[in-house]
């Protein structure tokens, strides 16, 4: 077991500026342990992905979008969001691991924050215990 | 697989938009950012129109009459009058119809700048834009009215500009003016007809504003209670530092020859008395023609959209994908003969935005975007994971 935890980052590509510390193969140079994943919406994101990623080892999704009332696509970050919330079909399946999932909602500007926030998300994340071996 | 974002000349003011946004909600919270609802803005204050014109029209009375210039009269003019300082509140309802009007003017303007800095007016959202630039039109044109309904030195002045200004035009020009008018010359019917249009062209809004709203799937049309009590008190505060109050009673035996400019309706009067009348129209007509353009003329263009496509054995008919999009770009038809299900979902790719909403709402993998299919990211999630232990 590696010590760094393996995050997945399921973001909008309008969201959040990540262009300059994510490298060529997805990786998010100042996370260490984070992927991540761009998507044209974070409408487009279904929480069948999300659950295949924590199926296929990752200890944390991180859902980024836009700030909630501002999407590109006029909805798409709260579609999601009510998905993730269990308000709008489809939601995640009941047995997820609902504390490895964390939503964020933040504006192209606010990079340092998505770095902190994801950190804090990690650190939480090692307090979990590890899910069962698949 | 990444699409360019930011390939839009105004990319500048787009950052400049978000960062804007961005400050405001670090102490209004994005559920009660007014930019938020940009397009609620204008929505909210043309019911307070309604609502403080309809008032107004109850005391409102269109004549001209003015044979003895005697306060005594009732026309147009005294009835504002006694609006104004006679009826109880009559002051202060006629200030928020007409700063109402002023604050409708500049929530319409943040709106359509927001579109564009944003570059949320084109492709797909052309009707929205070029309905707009209608519905701003006849918003200046009813504001203009309103001015004329006061009757005073300004309205007359404002009356013959805009009846010679008419008059020029060629084949049209001497129709309209009889139109502007309602007859040959400033009578009585003339202040009627421009009643007709302040009022009929408000109620034709809601038409132009259905059209507007037309594609979109829930439109945002009311702002939160707390933002609406924000627009109402800052309408109220101009009532109360600026009270309104007319110019002289019209003579038309007089030509006024100057006139205060109100800077949101009138800027168009001051164009035209600052340059020949062929030229006002043609500014008018051409800048007019090449905003309504703006979404085919602006360079460089958007990339091709690549519309969802719904694959075909595996769609249930289930409407999950067509509760959600946002563009109402899906639509249910009946299944085809010996499909185990009543309705197909079929995407109108003159609506669709490629924005994948579709793809999130559904549970079948039955819907996808041609150049991201959920399988891809499924398969880039999973090798991702398994890269590097």
């Amino acid at each position: 077991m590696s010590d760094a935890k393996k995050v997945i980052t399921l973001i909008c590509e309008r969201a959040c500026d990540l262009s300059g510390i994510v490298d060529d193969s997805g990786s998010c140079t100042e996370v260490p342990g984070m992927k991540v994943v761009k998507f044209p919406c974070s409408g487009m994101i279904q929480p069948l992905m999300i659950e295949n990623a924590i199926k296929a080892g990752a200890d944390g999704v991180v859902v980024t979008g836009c700030q909630i009332g501002d999407c590109y696509y006029r909805e798409g970050n709260r579609m999601i969001r009510e998905r993730l919330l269990g308000d709008r079909p489809p939601t995640l399946k009941k047995g997820t691991d609902r504390r490895r999932i964390l939503a964020l909602w933040l504006a192209k500007p606010q990079r340092q924050r998505f770095i902190s926030e994801s950190k804090e998300f990690i650190a939480t994340l090692n307090n979990l215990a590890t899910p069962e071996a698949k | 697989m990444q699409k360019i974002v930011d390939n839009h000349p105004l990319k500048a003011f787009n950052g400049l938009t978000l960062a804007i946004e961005n400050a405001i909600n670090a102490f209004m919270t994005s559920k009660y950012n007014p930019f938020y609802y940009h397009g609620a803005l204008p929505q909210y204050y043309l019911w307070v129109l309604y609502l403080s014109g309809l008032l107004l029209f109850a005391y409102y009375i269109p004549t001209i009459d003015n044979a003895y210039n005697s306060k005594l009269l009732t026309n147009a003019w005294t009835s504002v009058d006694y609006i104004t300082k006679s009826l109880p509140f009559g002051g202060v309802i006629r200030g928020i119809h007409r700063y109402a009007g002023d604050a409708m003017v500049i929530t319409i303007l943040l709106h359509a700048l927001r579109v564009w800095f944003t570059d949320r007016y084109r492709q797909y959202r052309w009707l929205q834009w070029v309905s707009g630039i209608v519905l701003a039109i006849f918003v200046l044109f009813i504001g203009q009215t309103g001015f004329y309904l006061v009757w005073d030195d300004r309205s007359l002045l404002l009356t013959r500009m805009t009846a010679s200004a008419f008059e020029s035009l060629p084949v049209v020009g001497p129709g309209l003016k009889t139109w502007f008018l309602n007859g040959d010359q400033i009578t009585n019917l003339t202040l009627s007809n421009f009643l007709f249009i302040h009022i009929g062209l408000s109620f034709f809004l809601l038409f132009g504003l259905w059209i507007h709203y037309l594609r979109m799937t829930r439109p945002v049309l009311t702002p939160p209670p707390a933002v609406n009590y924000i627009l109402t008190a800052l309408v109220l505060v101009c009532v109360f530092i600026w009270p309104l109050s007319s110019g002289n009673m019209a003579d038309l035996n007089k030509q006024p020859v100057s006139f205060d400019i109100d800077w949101f309706f009138l800027w168009p009067y001051a164009m035209l008395s600052q340059m020949p009348v062929m030229g006002y129209w043609a500014v008018m007509i051409l800048g007019t023609v090449a905003i309504t353009a703006a979404p085919w003329l602006m360079i460089p263009k958007q990339p091709a959209i690549e519309t969802a496509e719904v694959v075909l054995n595996k769609c249930t008919g289930c409407s999950l994908c067509y509760k959600d999009c946002p563009y109402q770009a899906i639509e249910m038809v009946p299944a085809p003969a010996g499909s185990r299900f009543k309705l197909l979902a079929t995407v109108k790719d003159f609506r669709c935005s490629g924005c994948g909403v579709c793809v999130g709402a559904c549970a079948f993998d039955a819907i996808d975007l041609p150049d991201l299919p959920d399988a891809e990211v499924n398969a880039k999630i999973k090798a991702l994971l398994e890269a590097k232990g």
